[in-house]
């Protein structure tokens, strides 16, 4: 098997008293792109700043191709940054900006740069934009001259610090598919910081959660979406309701639990399995966009009563009333969803949809 | 709003800036006076100017003191500058010593100031002339460069910087193609502030001038000492012309800084 | 560890204790060192410790010196608070465009040779000034008024000259000060001049004090504008360090008299320091 291109090991970070990573520990592989995903004030950030050398780190290793670059000036490294600004130099053109890094290494005549910065400006789509100062872009340009003013310097990873956070919704979405596709035609290896799990599991190949420092789950956009290995991941990524409920059984593959008075099966996911056993109150957690509501009575689901029915353009969302504890339903209009307030009605999710989780890390009110 | 107190407003200011131009404008005004008294206006002359510029004494210290001024400029712009750099790169408890230090000149006057550097450098026997005044001179100027320089320097985005340093920069190149740049606009600023304290200095340059090199406010003084004349009306006009053109210039220097850096 | 690395963080500033060092702390205990020493009768400097040049500050002469160059200093200090006050809270007030063509005309003289700004003074007030000549004109005045020569001239050149000063620290302390606070105290009832007393006054307050000490160190040393203005009758202490450096001779009276003017000032920045403790903003940054 390849080497893998950067390895953390055991990362700790603090500020002051504050334990800022925790014993971060994992490897990023060639040409992939690798989300860091997170709310604000996770560790996420400072993570990108000690791969980029721009914080040093108080105990651990780095190691790029296997040599460690711990102490290394972020000068020294090769690994380039866009940062959340964009930060493009507004004394310099496009082209000086684009030009930067070569010059500074000193790494090519000035005609080889010539043909050098064309390219890249091609690769970004800004071509033409030579001449102009960087007051003088709009947002998405200016991303994307900073994209280029690193990856000129073909480095071996680029870290992207929230750069689509600056830019309005419409842009944003367009930027991630871009980006994607300038991540594989570019075949470098990102490293993408951001608090937004959409964009995360839009673009990633594969996702770090953080947490308070540490990390909660690492794995593909599905396994995080559909298998969350505990309660944060659960909560943080997609709209799930999330109720305690009364474990009655376990077989080989399904839990019976109860919710109210709704006794159900669910498929074990791939991590919940040790957590939970019979007896023990555990955590069931459902993205609300899998979920039906059905007026006709079937098997293995919830009843309630319905509550309330907004209609948010082709989503409806409706609460439910299942024995006091309010389930939450986000569907497509579609024929069936002739309920009304008041309605008997029956609910029921995609087998992939729900997780059960252990008791232990739920905490009451902060998760809900 | 209600007008009355608008109008006290405009009344006040008004007032006041009358005030604070009117000796000005009557410097200017009888400058032009064909009466070497200002008891009364005789009609309009450019006489008084024709003498200043037959005036051998006055073209000599008005050439020793714009090289001073230029070479005060210099040595503070460069100074200052390094100082405000220093000061961004040291840890926090040391640039707040270095700010002491730095307004330090600021907060002694300037006549105890004058007198000490004139004490300590006759006893170092150094020879009092361009040397002692450019010295003195950027003592109380590089201040007002590193003032300057500083504001600028806390404005620009730390993330430039580093964003310089992942590309590959040293501090060296950072400083050369990153911050110089960016800060060169209060340098000039700065600089031509720096001309116009020195150009104007009486009091420290009155120690600090050789036998041989008075400055020019130096000489007017002693002019002013021994009595109105229409004469001294004509180089102050003159002297007002010429830093209303590095007003001008300093001005001109910031609307295209503006202009190039609004985002 | 961290302090060989805090050391080689802080290294470059050594040059620039080195330059104030050399040309302001130097210099200064020198003079310290050379106001207790004596000269011989040709005005030379001897190395002999005396007290000699102290007991002279107090002397009644000399001691009205002091007086008379605090008293000045204090004046203008006040007088340049009282007329800037309104110029500063007026300017920060105005619309824009108005506002910087006030902040223009403000900072402008400081550009202005502060000779031509105190000549512009004799012009005015002279015996055969300017005022003289409107008031004789128009038959107000049957003699020319003498206006020239004492100290309130001095007073006015002084202030004149120091004024933008004290405005522009006000003007950044008026600036600064949030709107909505006097609108909360109006909301609450208050009056115009009881928001401006409880409300305005304390929170310029750090102007205030800032501006007081950007004008009153200065004028302490300014002596060219009471040669010019207060014809010499009124010694003060600028003119005292000037007149023994320059014609005296003696060298280490002059030298007791600046310490005498620098412990002076700085009683007065410790006060200053006092008044501003809490507060964050310094005096020039």
């Amino acid at each position: 098997m390849q080497e893998p291109l950067l390895q953390l090991k055991k990362l700790n970070k603090y500020y002051g008293s504050s334990h800022i990573l925790k014993d971060i520990t994992f490897d990023i592989n060639y040409g992939e792109f690798l989300t860091l995903l997170g709310p604000s004030g996770c560790g996420k950030t400072t993570l990108l700043r000690c791969i980029a050398g721009l914080e040093a780190i108080d105990s651990g290793d780095i190691l790029l191709n296997g040599a460690s670059i711990k102490d290394l000036a972020p000068n020294k490294r090769n690994i380039n940054t866009v940062f959340q600004n964009y930060a493009l130099f507004p004394h310099l053109n496009v082209y000086d900006n684009v030009a930067y890094g070569p010059r500074v290494k000193k790494s090519m005549s000035e005609k080889e740069l010539k043909t050098r910065v064309a390219d890249f400006l091609e690769l970004v789509q800004m071509s033409g934009y030579e001449k102009r100062m960087p007051h003088q872009l709009s947002g998405g340009q200016r991303q994307r001259i900073a994209i280029a003013r690193a990856l000129i310097n073909e480095p071996d990873i680029l870290l992207l610090d929230e750069p689509l956070g600056a830019l309005d919704l419409k842009l944003r979405k367009y930027m991630q598919t871009e980006l994607a596709h300038l991540q594989k035609k570019a075949k470098t290896t990102f490293v993408y910081v951001t608090h937004d799990q959409e964009e995360a599991l839009n673009m990633s190949d594969r996702i770090v959660v953080i947490n308070k420092g540490e990390i909660q789950q690492l794995g593909n956009p599905r396994e995080i979406y559909n298998n969350p290995k505990n309660l944060f991941v659960a909560d943080f990524i997609g709209d799930r309701n999330i109720k305690k409920v009364k474990v009655l059984e376990k077989n080989n593959n399904y839990f019976r639990i109860k919710l109210g008075s709704s006794i159900i099966d669910i498929k074990c996911s791939d991590y919940a399995g040790g957590g939970c056993n019979p007896g023990e109150t555990a955590i069931l957690a459902i993205h609300m966009d899998k979920m039906k509501i059905s007026c006709t009575e079937i098997p293995n689901s919830f009843s309630g009563e319905v509550m309330s029915v907004h209609y948010a353009g082709s989503q409806i969302r409706s609460e439910v009333n299942v024995d006091g504890e309010i389930v939450t339903v986000i569907e497509y209009q579609n024929n069936n969803s002739d309920y009304n307030i008041g309605d008997k009605v029956y609910i029921s999710w995609e087998e992939s949809g729900a997780v059960l989780l252990p008791l232990e890390d739920y905490v009451e009110g902060s998760n809900v | 709003m209600n007008t009355k107190p608008k109008r006290l407003r405009t009344f006040y200011l008004s007032l006041f800036f009358v005030i604070l131009y009117i000796p000005v404008l009557s410097v200017i005004l009888y400058s032009f006076n064909q009466s070497p008294s200002t008891a009364q206006w005789t009609g309009f002359t450019l006489d008084w100017y024709k003498e200043l510029f037959n005036d051998r004494v006055i073209a000599e210290v008005f050439k020793i003191s714009i090289v001073v001024a230029f070479l005060t400029s210099i040595l503070s712009a460069i100074l200052g500058t390094a100082a405000a750099i220093v000061a961004l790169h040291v840890t926090k408890g040391m640039e707040k010593k270095i700010n002491t230090v730095m307004i330090l000149p600021l907060l002694i006057p300037e006549v105890a100031l004058g007198v000490s550097l004139l004490l300590f450098f006759s006893a170092l026997k150094l020879p009092f002339g361009y040397l002692t005044l450019v010295l003195s001179h950027s003592l109380f100027c590089v201040p007002y460069v590193y003032i300057m320089v500083q504001l600028r320097l806390k404005e620009i985005d730390i993330s430039i910087i580093e964003a310089a340093k992942d590309l590959g920069a040293g501090t060296g190149q950072i400083i050369k193609t990153i911050i110089l740049p960016l800060v060169m606009p209060s340098i000039l600023t700065a600089s031509l502030l720096a001309i116009a304290i020195s150009l104007d200095d009486v009091v420290i340059s009155t120690y600090m001038a050789g036998p041989t090199s008075t400055t020019l406010p130096v000489h007017i003084f002693s002019m002013m000492r021994v009595g109105v004349t229409p004469k001294i009306n004509a180089l102050c006009t003159l002297i007002l012309v010429g830093t209303f053109f590095i007003v001008g210039l300093s001005q001109l220097i910031s609307k295209t800084r503006k202009q190039k850096e609004e985002f | 560890m961290f302090n060989l690395k805090k050391i080689k963080q802080n290294a470059p500033a050594v040059p620039i204790f080195v330059w104030t060092g050399l040309l302001v702390g130097i210099p200064l205990i020198y003079v310290v060192v050379l106001s207790f020493l004596s000269r011989d009768n040709l005005g030379n400097v001897v190395f002999e410790f005396t007290l000699e040049n102290y007991k002279r500050i107090f002397d009644p002469v000399y001691l009205k010196v002091f007086y008379n160059s605090f008293l000045l200093a204090a004046l203008t200090g006040l007088i340049t608070l009282f007329i800037g006050y309104p110029v500063a809270y007026f300017t920060a007030n105005l619309e824009p465009k108005r506002r910087s063509l006030a902040m223009g005309l403000i900072i402008l003289p400081f550009w202005i040779s502060s000779l031509l700004r105190i000549y512009g003074w004799i012009i005015l007030l002279g015996n055969k000034g300017l005022i003289n000549n409107l008031l004789l004109k128009f038959n107000i005045i049957k003699e020319p008024l003498i206006m020239m020569y004492n100290f309130g001239t001095t007073l006015v050149g002084t202030a004149y000259m120091l004024i933008p000063f004290m405005i522009i620290a006000l003007f950044n302390s008026v600036d600064k000060l949030d709107r909505s606070l006097l609108e909360a105290s109006y909301d609450l009832g208050a009056s115009k001049w009881k928001t401006f007393f409880n409300i305005t006054l304390p929170l310029t307050m750090p102007g205030i004090a800032g501006g007081f000490i950007l004008v009153f160190i200065p004028s302490l040393g300014l002596f060219f504008i009471s040669d010019l203005l207060g014809g010499g009758k009124n010694v003060f202490l600028g003119n005292l360090i000037n007149a023994q450096v320059t014609k005296g001779r003696n060298k280490p009276l002059a030298a007791a008299f600046s310490v005498g003017m620098i412990v002076l000032v700085l009683i007065v920045l410790y006060i200053y320091n006092r008044i501003t403790k809490d507060k964050k903003e310094g005096l020039f940054l």
